[in-house]
């Protein structure tokens, strides 16, 4: 806090020492307009004219009304560049480099105290910053909120080109400060809604690599950018100058990706990357729109561990699965005569995959004794017998998916009534939706719109979804997901004299997934159900029951075989066996065939079928 | 023998900070490096708002999450600091014979790229010396890597100035 007034009260002095010469007005005016001043601010346009800057932190400003007058922070940076030069770290010089190198641009400004700024010098030093590097953490199929992805930089120094390892670089990460390492889904509620300041952190790359690929399982995609050192210097000034700096977080919009794609326009000037997302930053998107500048040189693929457990584990037989968990549990095993009599080459994939799940296991929990000494002794192992090296297919780019909206336009018929749907998705992807770049099994939709148009003009809602996530993870020899799912919003359902309500709903479930080939998982969970319905006498109607299905990947897209019941506390019992067949015609076009019988005890069983088109656009 | 006055200097101090300083129990092999919690709850909180929490760190005075690095550390240190992060991965690929955390240390440790197919070599060879127990610190990793590295024509060199 006194870092705040110190400076203040030292550059009213610094005015009675020295003068500072400000430009003319016209000048003034010039400068505070422009782009990449707007940008240093992180200054946003407000509807009805003025400015806002992002930052949420008076320590980011030297004037008072610095926040909503760009013109009134150059004015006062000006005159803080010229404060007596004893305040050294706390000299707006120090505290503000980036700001300084452009208006000593700027204006010729050959006459600025010399200031020494060593906090920021060894800093920076220490950073050697050459090469900047975009980190995508891609989906996790468990944990389907991953799939909007996390954009993070990676900052190389020049060493690191030449060495290949990227384990002495720093990670510079956007995101939600969080007071204690509560999980409650009052956090999550909170970073959805804005209820966190955000902030910048500079830490070890190696560390993120940690939390990602061991902790949540989550692959990194490395895209290399075309930023020279002077430019990623550029903008590691600028991050100096955000260092402890307070800003809003939103999930949706004011998030890590919007920060990073203003940190390149600040390292570039010119590029023109924000205004491509005025309402919402989804990660993924963000990053095509980099790749879309011309900014990607080099993509670089780094699978999760789980993913290289399980790419470890798939050329063994299931007799070999067994061995490999077998030795997990009881390394001295390794002595066996029936392991030693296998071949070489086996013994050390059993080997190091029998590591891998060791070490799966160990993720995340308080460090086991026995864990650590079994792994050493498989690591004894390995090193006297190495397995070759683990080579992974890289997989589709996850911003070669489909784009994140949906519009969708149908026409269908409804027990012989036709009708025209109209619909629009603000997010994300389901279980039939071009496949490319996710993962199978993996749902989150936000925000679904289906409105129909009947026959005679007879237009109804159809359903307002908020939340609809599923996760199908398939359970192996090696691992065993659960599968859940959840969903809210508002649908129609039978209603009294076989008319269809509009109902609110909100259901769960849980259960398991299995591969039942290659290309098809097959999945039970058990479903809870709560149900605010007009014909129902209680406000609110628990119902259970199950979900169950097939998921098939064939040739033409996703096919979803699905028969669900609920039975109602109420006595209402309510079941549907529905087909769904996506045509997947192009990278954001697909055309999807939906067929679908509805049972209740309200009314005679319901036919529909649909053809739907569906364009993923923005 | 700069190094070995800073890496006694690094265990005294392990002695106070309890668990957590490079050599001590704590911050050595086997170790999950950071603290984190799996389940479905904290995957939701993480992708939601892939924070931080506390005061966000800032460069080079973030340790190594879990292993403390206050007191005085020169420069000198940064090659301990980075061995007691990685020692994990280390440890797999010292096993195999190669990989990005084996550069990585051959990078603080000052050995040029020419040299560091040697150095992948050689540690591999002598691995059992190096992580000689599954309790073993990175103090003592460091200073086992060095006497197998004087043993060796090209890499004795190396080890006196690293």
């Amino acid at each position: 806090m006194s870092i705040r007034l110190l400076p203040l009260l030292l550059s009213l002095l610094g005015i009675a020492v020295q003068a500072a010469p400000q430009p003319d007005a016209a000048t003034l005016q010039r400068l505070a307009d422009d782009p990449y001043w707007i940008s240093l601010g992180h200054y946003e346009r407000q509807t009805f004219g003025g400015w806002r800057s992002y930052v949420d932190d008076a320590d980011f400003f030297l004037a008072d009304d610095g926040e909503r007058s760009p013109l009134a922070e150059l004015a006062a940076t000006i005159e803080g560049l010229h404060a007596a030069p004893e305040l050294a770290g706390a000299h707006p010089q120090c505290r503000f480099p980036s700001r300084t190198r452009w208006l000593r641009q700027q204006l010729v400004l050959d006459d600025l105290p010399v200031v020494e700024c060593a906090e920021f010098d060894t800093w920076y030093a220490d950073i050697d910053p050459h090469t900047t590097v975009l980190v995508f953490p891609d989906a996790y199929l468990n944990s389907p909120s991953s799939m909007f992805g996390h954009t993070l930089l990676r900052i190389d120094s020049a060493a690191t080109e030449g060495s290949g390892t990227a384990l002495l670089s720093y990670a510079l990460n956007f995101g939600a400060m969080i007071e204690g390492m509560d999980n409650s889904i009052l956090y999550a509620w909170k970073g959805l809604a804005g209820g966190y300041p955000g902030q910048f952190a500079l830490l070890p790359y190696r560390e993120k690599i940690s939390e990602y690929s061991s902790l949540e399982n989550r692959d990194l995609w490395e895209y290399q950018l075309d930023l020279t050192p002077e430019e990623t210097g550029r903008m590691i000034e600028h991050v100096w100058e955000l260092r402890q700096i307070r800003f809003d977080y939103f999930f949706f919009d004011e998030n890590c990706s919007y920060r990073l794609l203003e940190l390149l326009e600040i390292a570039r000037p010119g590029l023109r990357l924000i205004e491509q997302f005025p309402l919402t930053a989804i990660p993924a998107d963000t990053v095509r729109a980099v790749k879309d500048a011309g900014l990607v040189q080099d993509i670089n693929y780094r699978p999760s561990r789980e993913k290289e457990l399980l790419a470890r584990a798939a050329p063994l037989q299931p007799a070999e699965v067994s061995w490999a968990r077998a030795l997990a549990a009881d390394t001295g095993l390794l002595e066996d005569a029936a392991f030693q009599a296998l071949p070489a080459e086996r013994q050390a994939l059993i080997q190091e995959t029998a590591y891998r799940l060791l070490r799966y296991q160990a993720a995340g929990q308080e460090r086991d004794a026995g864990n650590a000494a079994r792994s050493f002794r498989m690591l004894q192992a390995i090193n006297q017998n190495p397995p070759p090296r683990l080579e992974i297919t890289t997989p589709t780019l996850p911003e070669d998916g489909h784009e994140s909206r949906t519009w969708q336009l149908a026409l269908g018929s409804q027990d012989h009534r036709a009708f025209a749907e109209y619909g629009l998705r603000m997010a994300y992807h389901d279980l039939n939706d071009n496949l490319a770049g996710f993962p199978l099994g993996a749902q989150i939709e936000l925000g679904k719109l289906r409105l129909r148009q009947y026959e005679g003009n007879h237009w109804q809602l159809e359903e307002l979804g908020l939340v609809s996530i599923r996760s199908l993870t398939p359970r192996n020899q090696l691992l065993q997901p659960w599968s859940w799912q959840v969903q809210t919003g508002l649908e129609r359902v039978a209603g009294k004299d076989g008319r269809q309500r509009l109902v609110g709903h909100l259901n769960g479930g849980a259960g398991f997934t299995w591969h039942l080939s290659e290309d098809v998982l097959g999945y039970a969970l058990a479903t809870l159900r709560v149900e605010h319905h007009r014909d129902f006498a209680a406000t609110l109607s628990p119902a259970a029951g199950f979900d169950s299905g097939l998921l098939w990947r064939n040739r033409a897209g996703n096919l979803l075989l699905e028969a669900q019941a609920d039975y109602f506390h109420n006595g209402e019992v309510r079941r549907s066996l529905g087909l769904t067949q996506q045509l997947e015609l192009g990278r954001n076009l697909g055309l999807r065939l939906t067929a679908q019988r509805e049972f209740s005890h309200w009314s005679a069983p319901q036919n529909e079928v649909m053809v739907q088109l569906r364009w993923y656009h923005y | 023998m700069k190094r070995i006055l800073l890496g006694s200097l690094l265990a005294a101090a392990s002695l106070n900070a309890f668990a957590t300083a490079p050599g001590g129990p704590g911050c050595g092999w086997g170790n999950m490096l950071f603290e984190g919690q799996r389940g479905l709850p904290s995957h939701l909180v993480a992708s939601i708002t892939n924070g931080t929490s506390g005061n966000a760190t800032f460069g080079m005075t973030s340790g190594t999450n879990g292993c403390d690095t206050s007191g005085a550390l020169a420069y000198h240190g940064k090659s301990m600091i980075v061995l007691s992060s990685i020692m994990n991965e280390l440890s797999e690929d010292m096993a195999r014979g190669e990989g990005e955390a084996l550069t990585t240390y051959a990078v603080v440790l000052g050995v040029p790229a020419e040299d560091r197919a040697h150095f992948a070599a050689v540690t591999s060879q002598h691995f059992n010396d190096i992580f000689s127990s599954a309790d073993v610190t990175a103090e003592q990793v460091h200073a086992a890597t060095l006497a197998v590295m004087k043993q060796d024509a090209v890499l004795a060199k190396y080890a006196d100035q690293a």
